[in-house]
């Protein structure tokens, strides 16, 4: 898995989500295995390093994405990263804090409204389990109101796409080749 | 009927509620009445901007008129006072339920100039016949009951007798009913009509928000219908549920894929096999044997071969109780060829030998370390054949 780089990597755009996440996936990748070098290969060990890779897989598709997107900055915050973290505060500390004033008012309106009730307190109810339930999947839902909810969980599906066919792609190719199916 | 039972249910103190309530139902505009009653309605709103909401005693001498529920449409599609409209409309709705001549004092009102003859063409015959003094009583009882309920007092309903017993030609009544209402329609009418709202939509600044919050969403759930498959397009609750599968689907790929390249499953192997033979559809299912044991692997193949056939699922089952899992050939070369890698010295070289040895030093490995739980996807098979 050393020879990553000499690998085909997907064609796509030159400076798409695609290429952006499988660079930056790979670079992750290559840094891991040259920190593993010492394989244990116990249990506990593979286990870590499963979830290494896949925090790897998750910080790259973010950092692809950019602090644009609500879920991809609350997954940069997670990073125990310091030079991600400054680099995401120094960008979007004063666009955060406008959009969270704005985003405060309009929840205030819409959450506090004393008519919805009346309107329609069934849909409410039907629609709540599942809203916590995609709060919690998609990344930094749980402070969002429904409608930037949905708008977040699309580009999320998107980006969650790119990643596996990246992700499928590279085992492909690093794979020996004449035993993989055509 | 059930509309003005509906409306009248909710007819408050004030206005507004019944702005709200009123959202008029499917009416069909195309109607030969169209043409008539356009023009009838054209003539109401010059005069109705001017009415004072605040004299009530205009909306109680609009319930003499009755026109078609086509006109209460256009008159509230038009955007004129929709207050008024809406008094039009529930007054229109309780004299026609009488289905008696009820006559709207046509000129009466100021909103039907023509006389009756015209009328009783273009609209429902019943609505347009002059009216009886049998139906006074009926009427007035409406209009107690539309007063009672728009907190009136019942002394209006004696003033509306006035224009009730003018007849058809009601022009008196017309002046009589567009003074107090101009009174009426003009302090309600300018705060409506600021916030000009459409047929169906109230003017109450939080609905409006949350009709736009509702639209929105509902922009957001088309656009995730398309992105996602299996979309119902039926209900929210069950695009909802939808999306949220499709999501953790994604998620189990990513960590799938992420596990694959490590070498070893770490958690769950089986469903780590199930799902990759889905995401992988044209992989083959391989079972090998190891040179070491084959004589126990070829019975084992044996049997589970032969459960495969009838049943995936209890051939999964007899296999984890070995403490051994099935998983797709890309699968198992990426693992070996992991596991070939950080094991260099066994391994002769890349190429086809290395599977079968890497599959010798899995299982060793495995067994090494001591953990033979069929949870944690045992020694792997690769296949030779």
């Amino acid at each position: 898995m050393t020879d990553h780089k000499n690998h085909q990597i997907p064609t796509a755009k030159p400076s798409s989500i695609k290429t952006r996440f499988a660079i930056k996936f790979l670079r992750a990748m290559n840094k891991l295995n040259n920190k593993n070098k010492n394989n244990k290969n116990t249990m506990s060990e593979k286990h870590k390093r499963f979830l290494a890779i896949r925090a790897a897989a998750h910080a790259s598709m973010a950092s692809a994405v950019g602090p644009r997107r609500a879920w991809s900055r609350a997954v940069l915050r997670k990073i125990p990263n310091q030079q991600k973290q400054l680099h995401y505060s120094l960008m979007n500390k004063q666009r955060t804090r406008r959009r969270n004033i704005r985003r405060n008012r309009i929840l205030l309106i819409t959450r506090g409204n004393p008519n919805r009730e009346n309107y329609d307190h069934e849909e409410n109810e039907d629609e709540d389990e599942e809203e916590e339930d995609l709060r919690e999947l998609v990344p930094g839902g749980k402070e969002m109101d429904f409608c930037r909810l949905l708008n977040e969980t699309a580009h999320y599906i998107k980006c969650l796409r790119t990643q596996v066919q990246v992700m499928t792609n590279i085992l492909h190719h690093s794979s020996p080749s004449n035993i993989l199916y055509k | 009927m059930q509309p003005a039972s509906r409306e009248f249910s909710g007819m408050n103190n004030n206005i507004n509620p019944l702005l709200n309530h009123h959202h008029g139902g499917q009416f069909d505009p195309a109607t030969p009445h169209d043409d008539f009653l356009e023009q009838m309605l054209s003539s109401v709103p010059s005069s109705a901007a001017s009415y004072n909401w605040s004299d009530d005693h205009a909306p109680p001498q609009l319930e003499e008129q009755s026109l078609s529920s086509k006109m209460r449409q256009h008159q509230i599609s038009s955007g004129a006072a929709t207050a008024k409209a809406l008094m039009f409309q529930q007054q229109l709705l309780l004299s026609r339920s009488l289905a008696a001549g009820n006559g709207g004092a046509d000129g009466g009102s100021g909103l039907l100039p023509m006389p009756h003859g015209d009328h009783s063409d273009l609209i429902d015959g019943n609505s347009f016949k002059s009216i009886n003094p049998a139906n006074d009583a009926s009427i007035e009882a409406l209009l107690n009951g539309l007063t009672g309920s728009l907190g009136q007092t019942s002394n209006q309903s004696q003033h509306f007798h006035h224009p009730h017993n003018f007849g058809s030609a009601g022009a008196a009544a017309a002046p009589a009913m567009n003074h107090p209402a101009a009174s009426g329609g003009g302090a309600a009418g300018q705060p409506r009509q600021r916030v000009r709202a459409r047929r169906g939509q109230a003017t109450d600044p939080h609905s409006i928000a949350e009709r736009l919050r509702r639209e929105r969403i509902a922009e957001r759930m088309k656009a995730l219908q398309e992105l996602v498959p299996n979309a119902n397009k039926t209900d929210k609750a069950s695009m909802l549920d939808e999306i949220i599968d499709y999501v953790k689907f994604l998620q189990l790929q990513v960590k799938v894929l992420s596990m694959s390249r490590l070498g070893g499953a770490a958690a769950a192997a089986p469903p780590v096999t199930d799902i990759s033979s889905q995401g992988k559809s044209g992989n083959g299912i391989q079972t090998a044997s190891s040179s070491n044991n084959s004589d126990g692997m070829t019975v084992t193949e044996n049997q589970v071969a032969k459960l495969m056939e009838e049943d995936m699922g209890s051939a999964m089952q007899y296999l984890q109780g070995k403490g051994l899992c099935l998983m797709p050939i890309s699968l198992a070369t990426a693992i070996s060829t992991a596991t070939s890698h950080s094991r260099n010295p066994l391994a002769g070289g890349g190429g086809p030998t290395s599977p079968s040895i890497s599959a010798l030093t899995v299982h060793s490995a495995s067994i090494g370390g001591g953990e033979p739980s069929p949870k944690d996807g045992g020694p792997v098979f690769n296949s030779k054949r």
